[in-house]
């Protein structure tokens, strides 16, 4: 499959940042690109791009609402937040949004490439403080739910190497040291990282779906 | 409805008044003068012996009173009654000689035979002239014609009683014992049923005193029980007690009853610490001693002159009242004063009646039952201080209870700016080490990034990316440290690992990486704050700096582990050790060791490092932290 990219940023700096980084890999295509909430509204999702970068902070809306958007409308596609400082409080809320990885904004171009292949290969990157969230945040879901016999719930809450994983994670460890101590390969790691990210947003759907449910909105 | 309102409109003392007045009324109605149905009245005797050598026989007028006499008469004298000349006895009646009062003991004989005898041989003291007395005549010793009887009283005296002899009534037997029967009610009963009213008075105000330390009610208390203790003394015949006793306990209860009295209207009436109270406080003083002297030189003189002192006393006190009721009189003052006066009119009717024969039924004494009103209507007006009393106290209960409240919310508040002041604070602190890191960390990167391109533009592309960078990390750090951490020391050290692992992997060293989980980190018992974080952050910047700048080590150890109540934190390397350079005593070790000291932990080198038994080349760095 061939890698397509459509970036939403209005930092013109990031655009020519993305070209540059482009010339080491002549076989991605960039399909478009967004300076405005508004126009990726419009036109992202058409674009039908395997890749998508997405910038939270645009000046005309959040780039949160993008991304729940674009999980709906793409749901193949893969969504890199780029962002400045990586700071946890907020990638969690863009997470749950749907984003399916995060690249640091000042990162080499060498260092996005190998984010974008670690993405597409089934990784994604996480710090020690974001997989400390994560952990907390599904512990909470799952003292909420104490029944294992609900079967939308189940399947959201993590499995027990999915969790050994985000506590290794959350001590620092990275994807090499874990897949040593849990004598799995490197890409399994990654993937149950991916899985992660995918259950942290699905259950936020799922439960947005419910809350919606129970106040007969749907 | 409107009855009930205009009713309890009415002041007390009104009524009080109105009441009085009808009952001084229904008084005068009862023992206005009348004559005994029947009744002879005998008004002169003559004396037909006496022990004494104090004068020849005589005759007297009835009532004849010893103590009148110039000396006084002491011992026994025989009474010859002169009956009236032409006059037959009425035919087919009993008849009874009554004698409202004689004594203290005495004696009568009927044409020389003795018909009674009332406590004439009795040992120790007695007085029958308490109490009204009769005695019946038997018919078989009676001349029919009146003055052919010979009666005679014999009458054993005591000085300072008014022994002697009062007027005699010879009449119908029926009719005299209705006479005797209602007077002996009036005087014995009447007066102990008044007794036991002041006692029940004394023991009220008594307890109320106790309660609640007022002394207006300590002052009725004594003076009610005095009063009690002199009614009850005053119509015993035969008292059990040595004449001495008995006589110097019924005069010093009724000082003391007066002495007390007036204190109470002294203070009732809020009259200023005068003259007349000082009068009346050593009045209770004297009294005791000289009514011991009176009573043991048994010198009538004496007592009459402390009467009339304490009489003064009593027109100097009832004269203030009048006074004080010139500036206005609140309700209780002026039932007082009606009470007062009423009383006192039930006193001065019976000195009128009794003492001057002013005319009246002298046997009818007012002054008993105007005492028993009067200690009630006192009682009264201490029941109504005691309400004001409780009622003050409930309202100051209630004051207390609003105080006590508006002091609470005045705290309340107090603390709540005080919370406020302590919110203000600590954002102010975060400011300022938010601020202090960006000039010293975020600043200073920029302030020399811009140095370095205005000094030598597009020289130095580079040195300005990694200047660029290190100012991002700066930044990101600051801003990690923002995160909420918990003091979950495996979580900070893995953020640290993100920003340093590529110098380390740039320097050639090999990052080992041990970190356990571990017991939460506390910075002075407090849970770890972001301040905390950022010190932390640095301590490990500075060990890894030193580590890359001077160990020459290849490989760096990370280890975490807990011995509760302690965690600790081990950065090791297998690099030179700090006895070769001078590493130890650098700007970089003090930094150190503030920080350390900053974060509550200890800090520990070691070089060579303890790696179980053996030393083994290379540094370590240990943190000690409390757990929380």
């Amino acid at each position: 499959m061939q890698t397509s990219l459509y970036l939403i940023e209005d930092d013109p700096s990031i655009h020519e940042f993305l070209r540059r980084a482009l010339t080491q890999r002549p076989e991605w295509r960039l399909v478009g690109s967004s300076s405005s909430f508004a126009h990726a509204q419009n036109h992202a999702a058409a674009a039908a791009a395997s890749v998508y970068l997405v910038d939270l902070g645009l000046p005309d809306g959040r780039g949160e609402e993008l991304l729940r958007q674009l999980s709906r409308s793409n749901p193949s596609a893969e969504l890199l937040v780029f962002t400045v400082f990586g700071d946890e409080s907020r990638l969690i809320g863009a997470i749950e949004a749907g984003a399916t990885g995060y690249v640091l904004k000042g990162c080499t171009t060498s260092e996005l490439i190998e984010a974008i292949e670690q993405i597409q290969e089934g990784g994604a990157p996480i710090s020690a403080l974001l997989a400390r969230l994560l952990l907390k945040r599904f512990r909470g879901v799952q003292d909420s739910h104490p029944s294992p016999l609900e079967a939308t719930q189940a399947e959201t809450i993590l499995s027990d190497r999915e969790t050994d994983v985000l506590k290794l994670l959350a001590q620092g460890y990275v994807t090499k040291e874990i897949a040593r101590k849990l004598n799995i390969s490197s890409h399994t790691v990654g993937s149950h990282i991916k899985n992660l990210y995918r259950k942290l947003s699905a259950h936020t759907r799922v439960q947005v779906v419910k809350i919606a449910q129970e106040r007969g909105l749907v | 409805m409107s009855f009930t309102v205009d009713l309890r409109r009415i002041p007390a003392w009104v009524w009080a008044g109105v009441v009085l007045a009808a009952v001084l009324v229904g008084l005068g109605l009862v023992s206005r003068p009348q004559a005994i149905d029947g009744g002879i009245y005998i008004q002169n005797a003559v004396i037909a012996g006496k022990n004494t050598a104090q004068g020849a026989i005589k005759n007297v007028v009835l009532p004849h009173v010893w103590d009148d006499e110039k000396p006084p008469w002491e011992g026994v004298a025989r009474y010859r009654l002169v009956l009236p000349e032409a006059q037959n006895l009425p035919v087919g009646k009993s008849l009874s000689l009554y004698m409202p009062r004689v004594g203290a003991r005495y004696r009568v004989w009927l044409s020389g035979q003795l018909i009674a005898s009332e406590h004439w041989e009795t040992p120790g003291y007695v007085d029958t002239s308490v109490v009204p007395q009769i005695v019946a005549l038997p018919p078989a010793l009676l001349h029919e014609r009146l003055a052919e009887n010979v009666i005679e009283i014999e009458v054993k005296g005591q000085l300072l009683r008014k022994s002697g002899l009062s007027q005699v009534v010879l009449g119908d037997a029926v009719v005299l014992q209705a006479r005797h029967a209602r007077v002996n009610a009036w005087q014995v009963q009447a007066t102990w049923m008044v007794g036991a009213a002041s006692l029940l008075v004394a023991l009220l105000c008594g307890l109320m005193w106790l309660q609640n330390k007022d002394k207006v009610f300590g002052l009725l208390a004594a003076a009610s029980s005095a009063w009690a203790l002199r009614l009850f003394l005053t119509p015993l015949v035969n008292p059990f007690m040595p004449f001495e006793l008995w006589f110097y306990l019924h005069k010093l209860s009724f000082t003391v009853y007066c002495g007390f009295l007036y204190l109470f209207l002294w203070e009732v009436f809020e009259f200023k610490q005068g003259l007349a109270k000082r009068l009346i406080i050593a009045l209770l003083w004297i009294a005791p001693i000289w009514l011991g002297i009176t009573t043991l030189t048994e010198n009538y003189n004496l007592y009459r002159i402390w009467t009339g002192i304490v009489t003064m006393i009593s027109v100097i006190t009832l004269l203030l009242m009048f006074q004080r009721a010139r500036w206005g009189l609140d309700g209780n003052q002026r039932l007082m004063v009606v009470v007062g006066l009423a009383t006192m009119i039930t006193g001065v009717r019976d000195f009128l009646v009794v003492q001057l024969g002013f005319p009246g039924d002298g046997d009818i004494r007012w002054m008993t039952l105007g005492s028993l009103v009067f200690m009630l209507t006192l009682a009264w007006v201490m029941v109504q201080r005691t309400s004001a009393y409780m009622q003050k106290m409930g309202d100051q209960k209630l004051e207390l209870e609003a105080r006590v409240a508006q002091k609470e919310a005045e705290l309340r508040q107090a603390f709540e700016s005080l919370r406020e002041a302590e919110k203000r604070q600590v954002l102010e602190t975060e400011r300022e080490r938010l601020t202090r890191d960006m000039h010293d960390g975020l600043g200073s990167q920029l302030v020399q990034t811009l140095n370095l391109v205005r000094a030598q533009p597009s020289n130095h592309p580079k040195q300005l990316e990694a200047m660029l960078g290190h100012a991002l990390e700066e930044l990101r750090m600051t801003l990690d440290s923002l995160e909420p951490m918990e003091g979950d020391l495996p979580a900070i050290l893995g953020t640290l690992r993100q920003r340093i692992s590529p110098t380390l992997e740039a320097a050639g060293i090999e990052l080992d990486w041990q970190v356990e989980e571990v017991p939460a980190v506390a910075v002075n018992g407090q849970p770890m704050e972001p301040r905390a974080v950022m010190q932390l952050f640095r301590a490990l910047q500075e060990i890894f700096a030193n580590i890359v700048k001077h160990s020459r080590a290849s490989k760096v150890t990370v280890r975490t582990w807990h011995d509760t109540p302690h965690v600790f934190l081990s950065v090791a390397d297998n690099g030179v050790g700090l006895g070769a350079g001078s590493r130890e005593g650098g700007r970089g070790m003090d930094n150190l060791r503030g920080r350390a000291a900053a974060l509550g932990a200890e800090l520990i080198l070691e070089s060579p490092v303890n790696d179980g038994n053996e030393k083994v080349q290379g540094t370590a760095v240990k943190l000690r932290f409390d757990s929380l």
